[in-house]
């Protein structure tokens, strides 16, 4: 190999070690693990952040505007999942089916959601 | 309606098909008037394209409900603009706009006398039609537009109110523009590689069209950015989003284009580098649509996934293993030197070192964000469980480069000519510095923000550099960049100010209470509550005073539809130059209200920026019509260094 191909490669090598170590650093505390409500449920996981998917059981959402804070819970079929969320109710939640949720489980078994998904409503084509 | 609109659709098939064999035949028989035929084909498909257009624009109007998309997304009470904006309101309407798009710019492109010369009109026809004929088979066959329902329903179901906003009217159709744009340059590289164009004239058409698609490639992004932070109520414009990242993806590496095309021609980077960077750009423009259609990640913004999505991902590998793969088979002719020149890379000047160096920044935030937003796809491939990256992964890995991207910008017209000379270089320096150290000083005793101080002190600094530029009228060249350079300095304060300096409280109020906030205190009356058509709304109405003195009202309501259980939020804003104040009513009991009192600093700045890049754009490409006009000697916008 030229003294010249040896330099462009070593050059090329910098910027992809500096975006390694900038994702790497950025890494921490921002990964949230997908997990299913069953599998919530099952082995009942703890201190990492979860990302959760599921129905909306009807019925189940309260919510007191005055604190505010939501309350709600999710299926997946099999299994429920408890919910709450400290923060205003969004006006497309009671009309979503399906919500993502974000954030860590409680001793209770309970998910403190940091971060609620909704479908914005340009996805609502398709929900007939 | 429906039947003119169907069969206009074929017909503008047929005219699409006829024009790409025609054009064939026209390349190989070397017939002019075949040439001829070719072009009034495709313009018979425009034709087409148009009248199906305007079918369904009609069908939106008379609320003819037998055709199934405008009963699903438009209602006998939908005020005239959001009928018309119900076109895109859906999937095979956004793909009719984007198909109507194309249809015009390809008219354009058909008018335009310089590329007449070489066939090159004929070739650009070609692939244009390819384009066009996957939108019309999609729209004939995966999605068809004018589906008729069985039985006509008396009253449509109606837009979501939360789409009722004027954000529907302009995204969508300035997003879809800036990404059809691509097309243009997109169709002059690969028709460059495929002649064995071998003095690469083909760089010299595509900087404009570059420029072009880039304009509204922004302002999509901005006016998505605008229309979040007003309508959805939690006061952000970017939440890194899938879909919101995937329309970054190809802004970012057409930044890079743009500078990319202003080294010199002879430069041995250039030719390849532009290849690249139009092939990747273009196809990223379909990775969006893929992305935001197939439901491989979640996204708020996300259509419903389905079988257009796993089309647009074949298309997407179909074209990335062509242009690559004729890349790679013509790399010589790429990489070839022009015979006049002997400059390598050596012979680069220091402005023109800078930009490579921006633009490797500008692909590695690329790279970053790419990584980031498909890393749930690359886990849930790789190993047992799936991961997601959240917002703080990805400000981690991007501020940083940003900001070393903003000081390279920064620096640009530093290293202008003669910048050897420290003299002179010094000179320059003194008013860029001495603006960077007041800001830096400034922000850090009033707030002991570290973070802000630097971002401000780069900001400033930039400031500082680019005026010169923008006053003296030998730099009239630059004039177009710098004020896109200033106007993105100017985003770049917005979104430091909005980001870090936020307030946040959550309140219960009775009537006749004050709220204190900040430096402001706002009175709470009570509610007032107004009904109309088949709806009712429930609002409020602050006073905000500072200091004694009124700054203005603030109004929040919700709004509850009649046959749907989703009300509908206005959030109120106050915006000055110093802060926005955000006002959402979270709810109420009896006459108690919630309110949601948020602060962001500086977020006026972002949308005000965001004029100065788009006048920057306007005289970047308006500065190089005059050349032709005139033939003076006067340029705004530089093809290339010297």
């Amino acid at each position: 190999m030229s003294r010249k191909k040896l330099k462009i490669l070593l050059l090329s090598l910098l910027p992809l070690l500096l975006l390694g170590f900038l994702a790497f650093r950025a890494f921490e505390n921002s990964a949230a693990y997908y997990y299913t409500i069953s599998e919530v449920q099952a082995n009942g996981v703890s201190e990492q952040k979860l990302r959760v998917k599921g129905q909306l059981v009807p019925d189940s959402v309260i919510y007191d505007a005055s604190i505010p804070l939501l309350g709600f819970s999710l299926t997946d079929g099999d299994a429920h999942i408890q919910a709450s969320y400290r923060g205003v109710l969004p006006d497309n939640f009671n009309h979503s089916e399906e919500v993502i949720i974000e954030g860590t489980l409680n001793s209770q078994g309970e998910l403190l959601v940091s971060k609620l998904m909704l479908q914005c409503p340009s996805k609502y084509e398709g929900e007939e | 309606m429906a039947y003119v609109g169907i069969i206009s659709l074929y017909l503008a098939c047929a005219g699409t098909i006829l024009s790409i064999i025609l054009g064939f035949r026209a390349l190989k028989d070397k017939k002019e008037p075949l040439g001829i035929l070719t072009h009034w084909a495709s313009a018979l498909s425009t034709l087409c394209i148009t009248l199906s257009a305007l079918s369904l624009v009609l069908a939106l109007l008379t609320n003819d409900f037998n055709i199934a998309y405008v009963a699903r997304h438009s209602a006998r009470n939908l005020p005239l603009i959001y009928k018309i904006s119900a076109f895109w309101a859906g999937q095979s309407g956004s793909l009719l706009l984007w198909l109507l798009i194309i249809s015009f710019l390809s008219l354009v492109v058909q008018k335009n006398r310089k590329y007449q010369q070489n066939h090159l009109h004929i070739r650009l026809c070609i692939v244009i039609n390819f384009v066009r004929l996957l939108f019309i088979l999609l729209l004939l066959f995966v999605t068809p537009i004018f589906e008729l329902l069985a039985e006509r329903p008396f009253d449509g179901s109606g837009l979501n109110p939360m789409l009722q906003s004027l954000g529907m009217v302009i995204h969508p159709p300035v997003l879809f523009l800036g990404f059809s744009g691509f097309l243009i340059p997109f169709a002059f590289a690969v028709i460059g590689l495929w002649t064995n164009d071998t003095q690469a004239t083909w760089l010299r058409h595509v900087g404009k069209w570059v420029l072009f698609a880039w304009l509204f490639l922004t302002m999509g992004i901005v006016t998505g950015g605008q229309w979040a932070y007003t309508e959805l109520g939690w006061g952000g414009y970017w939440a890194w989003d899938p879909v919101e990242n995937s329309s970054f993806f190809p802004w970012l590496t057409s930044t890079a284009l743009l500078h990319i095309l202003l080294l010199p021609n002879k430069h041995r980077l250039k030719r390849v580098w532009s290849y690249v960077l139009i092939v990747l750009t273009y196809t990223l423009t379909i990775f969006a649509t893929f992305l935001t259609r197939s439901g491989v990640l979640d996204s708020v913004h996300a259509f419903a996934g389905g079988v257009l999505g796993q089309i647009f991902l074949a298309v997407l590998v179909v074209m990335a293993v062509f242009c690559f793969g004729l890349g790679w088979h013509k790399r010589q002719m790429l990489s070839m030197v022009p015979t006049e020149s002997t400059l390598s890379n050596q012979g680069l000047s220091a402005t023109g070192k800078t930009i490579v160096v921006g633009s490797v920044l500008l692909l590695m935030l690329f790279a970053g964000v790419l990584f980031g937003t498909m890393f749930p796809v690359i886990t849930r491939v790789f190993t047992a469980r799936e991961v997601v990256l959240d917002a703080s992964f990805f400000n981690q890995l991007s501020v940083p480069l940003f900001l070393g991207t903003i000081f390279l910008m920064g620096m640009s017209p530093l290293l202008h000519k003669k910048a050897s000379d420290i003299k002179i270089l010094t000179k320059r320096l003194a008013l860029p510095v001495l603006l960077a150290l007041v800001a830096a000083v400034f922000t850090y005793l009033s707030t002991g923000h570290l973070a802000a101080s630097v971002a401000f002190a780069l900001a400033a600094f930039g400031f500082g550099t680019h005026l010169p530029v923008l006053l003296s009228p030998d730099s009239s060249r630059r004039w177009g960049g710098s004020l896109v350079h200033l106007g993105l300095l100017i985003i770049m304060v917005g979104i430091t100010g909005s980001s870090i300096f936020v307030d946040d409280v959550l309140v219960s109020v009775e009537p006749g209470q004050e709220i204190v906030f900040g430096d402001y205190r706002l009175e709470y009356e009570g509610l007032t509550v107004r009904y109309g058509s088949e709806r009712y709304t429930v609002g409020t109405t602050l006073a905000i005073v500072e200091n004694g003195r009124c700054r203005g009202e603030i109004t929040s309501e919700k709004t509850f539809w009649e046959g749907r259980d989703q009300p509908s939020t206005r959030v109120g804003i106050l915006s000055t130059l110093k802060e926005d104040i955000y006002l959402n009513l979270a709810g109420w009991e009896n006459t108690t209200a919630q309110l949601h009192l948020q602060r962001f600093a500086l977020v006026s700045w972002i949308w005000a920026g965001s004029w100065v890049m788009y006048f920057g754009v306007l005289v970047a490409l308006l500065g190089d019509m005059k050349l032709n006009v005139k033939g003076k000697q006067v340029k705004l916008w530089p093809r290339q260094m010297r």
